[in-house]
């Protein structure tokens, strides 16, 4: 199993823990990762609805890279995955856009040619070769209660990302993060409006309080059902919640704060990684006490 | 119709959504009902944009602020009844709108930066930072063909760079 | 009086027959006041008449339906021994009955008059070319004295009817379909698929507006169906075949075992003994019941069951006997068995009702998961006193009276994530769930979410104003998600009030979803066995959706009920009435004819190689290569035609619409200036009536174009077109019903795909594609016909008569070389 790995931007330059976490974790059940020169993706949340072409132009270029080298695209990051899946499939689909877009790229050398699929470390970690693995891998157990947040750009809208998964109402309630948490001896919890976007693009775009309002709502309705720690496959919803805790802690006193891990980062920690080589000790929102309780160090 | 949306270089959104589908739109409110800016911006929702596309034309609404608070989280198309592209038209509204210079301070200082470093991302002392966590440096972004790529698809119609 | 301005005689010397057997047609050209005459110069179209061979007389009369114009006619019979009339005037889905009939009190028979449509499409669709107009007339009466020529007389077979019916469905359409013609002396089947008759009525608390007792009123007449010395009633019962046609069907019902027999006093003392458990499916799940048990307390039959599934005794071995034990008249029998049945009947009414939509794959409003959220149906049983709370509001999770309650409109309806359609009886029903709640529990606060209120019946709009007299709070705007306080188990609705533009937050102690109805789960099946339509949401399609709304297109099967479409009790009951008097009009009668235009098969030219019967939509085609022939079951050809087409062997034959005769009318149509000719075969139902209108609104377009009516477009045969470009027809045009709305079962998929593959012989051989066009015009699409032909008339425009040549040459060529090779 080999993958081009596509960082994005924000694990690699401000959270390269979670980029250790998952390099050490692929290592460990066989998922072999290429490194190459890509750019920002770039994101669904603001390229995108400035400048369409542009946006579509450069996830093009960024698909490219991976035709070039023969492997599928595995990304660390909802925004990704979003932004580079639909470019895979909207390129697929029109010759009108291929051609324009390959015509902004051809002087580079690049030519979109539809050859490769893009996927998402959660999904990658799903497939049944790497759970069997994780399983007999596994050092530890780690008996919490989290709430899995996944995002909203990691499965909607569903007709792109997950078409396969349509329900019969044509929606995609994912579970794939609760099953995988499961097998390392996470309790996964639910909580309400589980599916809600995390705040971050109107933090982005418009007013960090705005975004941080609705993070403020996701937090109430996760502290209320007892959960101990969250799981995030997004940097940006990482730091809606990190970060975010503590921006909303200046206001006021919210109750105690909730830990929240990269899914790899839990997955590193179960097969016996420490928290230092996790990169748990950059976190704003310290796990300390909690993985103390657990015997995790 | 995701076929048609592609290409916005004509910022005309009828050549991209059919009225009709749009007409379909009986104002349930489930849209409204399930966004997350509803937290922030009571006056702002997709069923109003939806009516005011179909009302007075997206001349005005190109020129609302407001649109920006919408967070792309594609909730509201999930719940419609209709299935109207309402996440699709919004993305086509701001399309329109940053051409018009309609666009937040923050979000064009972040385009500016993306089209000059081809990362959405200050790199500050990275390296070091990276080799604090075992990681190699992160190998560099050919600046100038993604420059070069960006004026060519024409995206200082929107943001000088 | 109406006056025929001439009456030209023609000598019969020897040399003018033309025809072996001796041909003596009558042709009479109607002036139609100035509807024709206007346009048309009648008397020149007459004389061109006479001089055609066969005819020896031609007359044009100012209004021939009048009843001199008939009695003329009459006596020109009588009197110059005509066999064959022609008549040229209005459309003959007008005036072709009323012909036909002055022809039979004449003594000739009635299918040996042929129309010619010189009004409808022809003078009021050229009003301002009399030239044209006729000259196209003559060409058109000319086709009808060439195609009478043709005609052989035909005898309607008449089919007798048994006066007995089927009726599929116990809910209240099914009981009162079963009861009217019960009444009425036929005998009747009432066939349940459950343990017992009531349907969805039976589970309903109080009906709107009147807001009776929904069991109180419907008791009295299951016990009647239950009495009837007419009513054979089978419970617990499925339809396993159909075979046969209007009159006569023949069914296998499958009669399940029940294991009670009918001693049973339903004491129930067998309930209490009995250890295995059940959702209870009347109460919407909301109870247990036993495996031996009572579908409800009004049940009829009023007779226990055992549901095998659930009975330790399901391997055919008695493990546990404790009901037997516990019987006093020892009524429990483990050895029944499953029986199949043969019934015959003459009529068949579908009453198979609906299903309630299942919210669970709307996930953002916790049905399922919240145990406070619930439907409607489970609601109507909570406030039901024969239900699981004896008739307490109560909420699931912790059995407390709600004070709070919010009712959602549109679940599963109006949506293309479930339902498309508005299910009818959502907005009375919750109206009336509001009512009985505030009647009975007054301090309750009531909200309702909605899109639109719709209380179009009769003392809707009544019901909706008391409701909001009475205090519920309508807010409209659909909740986007609901929220469950996890301790309380309230819930919290998140939405926009959209007449107030703003966002609303309103924790509930109960939320009850309005849900849909849709077609029941089985429906497929019998669609499948009785052969019928459904439309693209699963309801049984009628017969015309204005005019024959109960029947079905299968002579003899008619709908009662929701099957058809969402409706309440009042519309159910008034179809179900309306079914009963349909299936009444045939028994009663005792006999139906079948129009004679049937397809008829040469059993010496055939092969046996069945392809006539794979498209026949009626499966009215039977037998097999041991055979050694295939025939036609007569009374269940519709006469569509679409067989004829498929035989290579020109064994099969339509009686009334022959290969000769249409050939007959093409060759009189191509015989002179053929190039300048748009040929246009137009079914029946659709596209002839469609032409029809075009000419009923004036509208105007070019003459260029002939007619030939068939019943389907399916009819159609490629060798007729084939003949037609070799006869050097400039185009042809086929057109028939949309897609959707074939009369006959979708027979015209098979138009399409000849037309497709003759298109593809046209690529091959480099010929203009464009000469051939097919389309979709309904009976309303009167401009889109004028249209059509407009266009088809400019591509003429580009066409040289030494083109066309050239085309016929290269088609003539590619045939001889195929029949060389076979």
């Amino acid at each position: 199993m080999k993958y081009a790995l596509y960082l994005g931007c924000a694990i690699p330059i401000k959270y390269p823990g979670f980029e250790a976490a998952t390099r050490q974790v692929c290592e460990r059940l066989g998922i072999e990762l290429v490194d190459m020169a890509f750019s920002c993706c770039p994101p669904p949340t603001s390229m995108k609805l400035v400048h369409y072409d542009s946006w579509l132009a450069l996830a093009a270029r960024n698909i490219c890279l991976a035709e070039e080298a023969g492997h599928d695209l595995l990304t660390l990051c909802s925004g990704c995955v979003n932004t580079l899946k639909e470019a895979n499939q909207v390129l697929k689909q029109s010759e009108s856009k291929r051609r324009k877009v390959n015509k902004a790229l051809e002087e580079h050398n690049h030519s979109f040619q539809g050859t490769v699929e893009v996927t998402h470390i959660l999904d990658v970690l799903y497939q049944d070769v790497v759970v069997e693995r994780l399983i007999k891998e596994k050092v530890r157990d780690i008996p919490i209660r989290v709430g899995c947040h996944y995002g909203c750009h990691y499965f909607r809208p569903p007709k792109v990302m997950y078409p396969e998964e349509l329900s019969d109402s044509e929606s995609y309630v994912p579970v794939k993060m609760d099953h995988l948490l499961s097998i390392i001896g996470v309790e996964p919890t639910e909580f309400s409006r589980k599916f809600l976007c995390c705040g971050s693009p109107l933090g982005a775009n418009v007013d960090q309080d705005a975004g941080y309002a609705i993070t403020r709502q996701k937090l109430s309705y996760i502290q209320e059902r007892n959960i101990q720690a969250l799981s995030v496959i997004c940097p940006s919803c990482f730091e809606q919640f990190d970060l975010g805790q503590i921006v909303l802690s200046r206001k006021t006193k919210d109750g105690e704060k909730i830990p929240t891990f990269f899914l790899t980062q839990l997955v590193g920690l179960a097969l016996g990684l420490s928290v230092r080589e996790v990169g748990l000790d950059v976190h704003r929102v310290k796990a300390k006490k909690l993985l103390d309780s657990i015997n995790i160090i | 119709m995701q076929e048609e949306r592609g290409i916005m270089t004509v910022f005309k959104i009828w050549k991209h959504f059919k009225r009709e589908e749009l007409y379909e739109c009986y104002q349930c409110a489930r849209c409204t009902g399930s966004c997350p800016a509803m937290e922030v911006a009571p006056a702002f929702g997709p069923r109003e944009t939806i009516l005011k596309c179909l009302g007075l034309g997206y001349d005005q609404l190109v020129e609302d602020e407001k649109l920006w608070l919408c967070c792309t989280c594609n909730v509201c198309e999930d719940r419609c009844p209709q299935k109207i592209p309402i996440s699709d038209l919004l993305v086509a509204l701001r399309n329109s709108a940053a051409l018009r210079g309609n666009i937040p301070g923050r979000l064009s200082i972040a385009i500016e930066l993306l089209a000059k470093t081809g990362r959405s991302m200050i790199v500050h002392q990275l390296d070091e930072m990276r080799s604090h966590h075992g990681l190699a440096p992160l190998p560099p972004v050919p600046v100038d063909e993604i420059r070069q790529i960006l004026k060519k698809t024409g995206l200082d119609a929107v943001i000088e760079f | 009086m109406e006056e025929i301005v001439q009456l030209k005689e023609k000598n019969q010397g020897p040399g003018s027959r033309l025809e072996k057997n001796d041909l003596r047609i009558g042709v009479y050209v109607c002036h139609c006041g100035k509807n024709i005459a206007g346009t048309v110069r009648c008397e020149e179209v007459a004389q061109y008449a006479l001089n055609l061979p066969g005819v020896v007389l031609a007359a044009d009369s100012l209004y021939t339906c009048s009843e001199p114009g008939q009695e003329q006619i009459k006596a020109d019979i009588r009197e110059h021994k005509l066999n064959r009339v022609v008549v040229a005037s209005c459309t003959p889905r007008l005036h072709e009955p009323t012909f036909r009939a002055a022809c039979q009190s004449a003594g000739l028979n009635p299918y040996l008059l042929e129309m010619a449509n010189i009004r409808e499409q022809c003078s009021w669709v050229h009003l301002h070319d009399k030239e044209g107009a006729t000259s196209k007339a003559k060409d058109l009466v000319g086709m009808a004295v060439s195609r009478a020529a043709k005609l052989s007389p035909q005898f309607e077979l008449t089919v007798p009817v048994l006066r007995s019916v089927l009726v599929i469905g116990g809910g209240v359409a099914g009981i009162q379909a079963a009861l009217d013609m019960a009444d009425a002396g036929y005998k009747v089947y009432l066939v349940e698929r459950t343990g017992s008759i009531g349907g969805r009525m039976a589970q309903i608390d109080k009906t709107f507006p009147t807001m009776d007792c929904s069991i109180c009123i419907l008791a009295p007449k299951m016990s009647d169906v239950g009495r009837h010395p007419n009513i054979e009633l089978l419970t617990l019962s499925e339809i396993k075949e159909v075979q046969g046609h209007i009159g006569n069907f023949k069914v296998k019902v499958l009669k399940k075992a029940r294991y009670v027999k009918k001693e049973c006093t339903a004491c129930g003392d067998c309930i209490q003994a009995c250890p295995q458990l059940a959702p209870d499916e009347f109460n919407a799940g909301l109870s247990i019941r036993r495996a031996i048990y009572m579908p409800f307390a009004q049940a009829v039959p009023s007779r226990f069951l055992i549901d095998m599934d659930r009975c330790l005794n399901n391997q055919g071995i008695v493990a546990c006997d404790r009901c037997f034990q516990a019987c006093n008249p020892k009524c429990i029998d483990f050895a029944d068995e499953d029986n199949l049945l043969d019934i015959e009947v003459g009529t068949i009414v579908v009453a198979t009702g609906v299903d309630v939509y299942d919210p669970t794959a709307l996930t953002e409003l916790g049905y399922g998961k919240f145990p406070n959220v619930i439907t409607t149906l489970e609601f109507e049983r909570l406030i039901n006193a024969g239900g699981p709370s004896g008739g307490e509001l109560i909420r699931p999770s912790d059995r407390k009276r709600p004070s709070k309650v919010a009712f959602l409109q549109c679940i599963g309806s109006r949506s293309k994530r479930s339902n498309p359609y508005c299910s009818n009886v959502c907005c009375m029903n919750t109206i009336k769930d509001a009512l009985l709640i505030r009647e009975h529990w007054p301090e309750t606060e009531i909200y309702v979410f909605y899109i639109d209120i719709r209380a179009f019946g009769k003392g809707f709009e009544d019901l909706f104003q008391r409701a909001r007299r009475e205090g519920v709070t309508f807010i409209r705007g659909i909740p986007g998600e609901i929220i469950e306080d996890i301790d309380t188990g309230d819930l919290t609705l998140l939405g926009e009030n959209t007449l107030l533009g703003s966002h609303y937050r309103y924790t509930m102690d109960m939320v009850i979803l309005s849900v849909g109805i849709k077609p029941h789960k089985d429906a497929p099946t019998l669609q499948r066995l009785l052969n019928l339509s459904t439309d693209t949401d699963g309801f049984y399609m009628e017969a015309h959706p204005k005019l024959r709304p109960v029947d079905t297109t299968t002579g003899g099967v008619f709908l009662a009920g929701a099957a058809e479409g969402p409706k309440d009790i009042k519309d159910s009951v008034t179809q179900a009435s309306a079914a009963a008097s349909r299936a009444n009009i045939l028994m009663s009668k005792g006999e139906v004819s079948v129009p004679a235009i049937t397809a008829r098969i040469d059993l010496e030219k055939c092969t046996a190689c069945g392809f006539c019967a794979k498209v026949c939509p009626y499966h009215a085609i039977e037998g097999d290569k041991d055979l050694g022939y295939f025939r036609v079951i007569e009374a269940a050809c519709k006469g569509c035609g679409a067989c004829v087409p498929e035989c290579r062997f020109g064994a099969i034959d339509q009686a009334h619409f022959t290969d000769e005769q249409i050939v007959s009318q093409l060759d009189k149509a191509l015989s002179e200036d053929p190039h300048k000719k748009i040929i246009a075969f137009a079914c029946n139902w659709c596209s002839y009536a469609g032409a029809d209108f075009a000419g009923v609104s004036r509208i105007q377009y070019p003459h260029n174009v002939r007619i030939i009516r068939t019943m389907c477009s399916a009819r159609v045969s490629p060798q007729w077109i084939e003949r037609a470009f070799l006869k050097g027809a400039g185009a042809v045009l086929v057109s028939g019903c949309h897609p959707s709305d074939c009369h006959y079962n979708n027979a015209n998929q098979h138009t399409a795909r000849r037309v497709e593959k003759f298109w593809k012989r046209m690529e091959k051989l480099e010929i203009n594609k464009d000469r051939l066009r097919l389309s979709w015009v309904s009976a309303s699409e009167g401009a889109q016909f004028a249209r059509v032909i407009k266009e088809m008339e400019e591509g003429l425009k580009k066409l040289t008569p030494v083109k066309i040549q050239e085309a016929a040459d290269k088609l003539k060529k590619a045939i001889c070389k195929k029949r060389e090779a076979s």
